[in-house]
């Protein structure tokens, strides 16, 4: 059997299980709703879960890519710089020992309860990894092939740009798609603490007034959305470094 | 230092292309001692001679290598190539490893390129110089394959065809094909001697083994480790083009056998009673 076929039937059965269980158990549905209850709160209206989850995602991808920038940015401050390696880098790790969901009402604070402070705690919580898997990456380089570079004379841009950079890349991968899910875990924190909207809101709000079934649609949305992120991420890898060993029998089957 | 001999105080022979006098070269130990990686080298290479050096490994002879490539740094002594300083890595110069080194990420005549793309000439004109070189050393039809898709041999062929399309005067060779089964070995060292003699380039050829250095080199140039320093320069009088067959020829054992003779009086060869 085909890896997707096999993945198809794990999933499907695992929710055939839920719903039997449900069912014979007589479970209420506020405290365990079945997947078909789950599916029908979910089709009553579409549109508002889609305004919620897109929210999130939005959320979520722009501090995505904020982390991407700075966290490579940073990497490759602390790569070439020793004053830049023993502070920030040494902040970063320090940083990094804090949970961060513990700073989210900090950037309420700071940034009111729009979007812009779900932004700011999703780019923090997926900084980290962006900054360690890079700075790994950026100096994996052979040390032959630096001395290739430096017999011929190339600029420290040019070993950057055309040596340490496509050597850095499977690791960089390694640490977005990690970082992809931190994301979004940072956006419903972010909401979680104060919002009007998103499925961190949504959460909150359905299990006020125990909505569970609500609350358990948010959250099947929330692993679908994180299932697809974290494949788009890989998606991407398959396109930029074909050439990789982990990628190569992936390569060979599209040509 | 050592600091009673003379250092650089020889007069640089003036058809010299390499010149090295006086060379050392200590590394640091953790404790603050040095070791003597190179002590007291003299080594001339003339324009367009094909020089080998050889000797047992940790002594010294791809340190050599890296001090005339100016990419390590001389303790004590000076090197001029072109009699120029060697200060940093000198124009007209390209090595080749002993690994390949190919850039995964692009292909073989991009690999090939990579050269041209770092001194900022313009890819297009070099182009068929590349597909040129691939062809002339056996890998036409190669040019979009990646490097995983090569075998050893095939690599290390694209890794010379790198340091060819710089189109060097002297051309450093890092054992360059002690990676490689004996089949694949004997067949690129006659690829290399016929581009050596169409081409007529200073070679300098680091290897551990001596039939090797003897079926293509104009000099061999012995070296012993501990410190490292060089025991004797051969100078191999045999007749060119050489083939697989010269190696039996009874000339060619007696300067192998002369070398493995320096060898033992060393203690490096100990294999027969």
């Amino acid at each position: 059997m085909n890896r997707a076929g096999s993945v198809t039937l794990v999933i499907a059965g695992f929710f055939v299980v839920w719903e039997l269980g449900v069912r014979i158990s007589g479970v209420p549905n506020y405290i365990l709703p079945s997947p078909s209850e789950i599916a029908i709160e979910l089709a009553s209206d579409p549109l508002w879960y889609a305004r919620h989850a897109a929210y999130t995602v939005g959320s979520c991808m722009l501090g995505f890519f904020l982390a991407l920038a700075l966290g490579i940015l940073a990497a490759i401050g602390i790569v070439y710089s020793r004053v830049l390696e023993n502070t920030l880098y040494t902040l970063l790790v320090s940083l990094n020992s804090i949970p961060k969901i513990a700073l989210a009402p900090l950037f309420i604070i700071w940034m009111g309860t729009g979007a812009s402070s779900k932004v700011a705690i999703s780019m923090l919580i997926a900084l980290f990894a962006i900054v360690i898997d890079t700075v790994l990456g950026l100096r994996s380089v052979d040390p032959d092939v630096l001395d290739l570079t430096k017999s011929m004379r190339a600029t420290p841009f040019q070993v950057l740009w055309k040596v340490r950079f496509p050597t850095a890349l499977p690791a960089m991968f390694a640490g977005m798609k990690v970082a992809i899910s931190l994301a979004l875990v940072g956006a419903i924190a972010g909401e979680f603490v104060a919002s009007q909207v998103g499925l961190g809101y949504a959460i909150l709000t359905a299990q006020g007034m125990f909505q569970t079934t609500r609350v358990f649609a948010a959250i099947v949305l929330l692993g679908v959305l994180g299932t697809v992120l974290f494949y788009l991420v890989n998606l991407v890898e398959r396109w930029v470094v074909p050439w990789h060993v982990s990628q190569r029998g992936a390569g060979a089957a599209a040509h | 230092m050592g600091g009673d001999r003379a250092r650089g105080s020889e007069p640089l022979r003036p058809d010299a292309h390499v010149c090295v006098r006086g060379l050392d070269k200590l590394y640091p130990l953790p404790k603050g001692d040095t070791v003597s990686a190179l002590r007291n080298i003299d080594l001339d290479i003339r324009r367009g001679e094909f020089v080998s050096v050889v000797g047992p490994s940790g002594c010294g002879k791809s340190t050599l290598l890296k001090c005339i490539a100016g990419i390590a740094d001389v303790s004590d002594g000076a090197i001029h190539v072109d009699g120029r300083l060697v200060v940093q890595p000198p124009d007209n110069m390209a090595i080749v490893f002993q690994r390949d080194i190919l850039l995964d990420w692009r292909t073989v005549i991009d690999n090939v390129l990579f050269p041209i793309e770092i001194r900022r000439r313009r890819k297009g004109e070099w182009l068929d110089r590349a597909r040129e070189l691939l062809d002339l050393i056996g890998l036409a039809g190669y040019e979009q394959r990646h490097p995983w898709e090569l075998s050893g041999g095939q690599r290390q062929r694209v890794a010379i065809c790198r340091a060819l399309i710089q189109e060097p005067q002297l051309l450093l060779m890092d054992e360059p094909f002690g990676a490689l089964d004996a089949l694949t070995r004997d067949e690129l060292n006659l690829e290399l001697q016929r581009l050596w003699m169409s081409t007529h380039k200073t070679v300098l050829f680091i290897t551990h083994s001596i039939s090797e250095a003897v079926l293509l080199s104009d000099h061999v140039v012995v070296m012993a480790a501990g410190p490292g320093r060089i025991l004797e320069t051969i100078t191999v009088d045999l007749p060119r083009p050489r083939s697989l067959d010269t190696r039996e020829t009874p000339e060619f054992g007696r300067y192998a056998k002369h070398i493995r003779g320096l060898f033992e009086s060393l203690g490096f060869l100990k294999g027969k009673p």
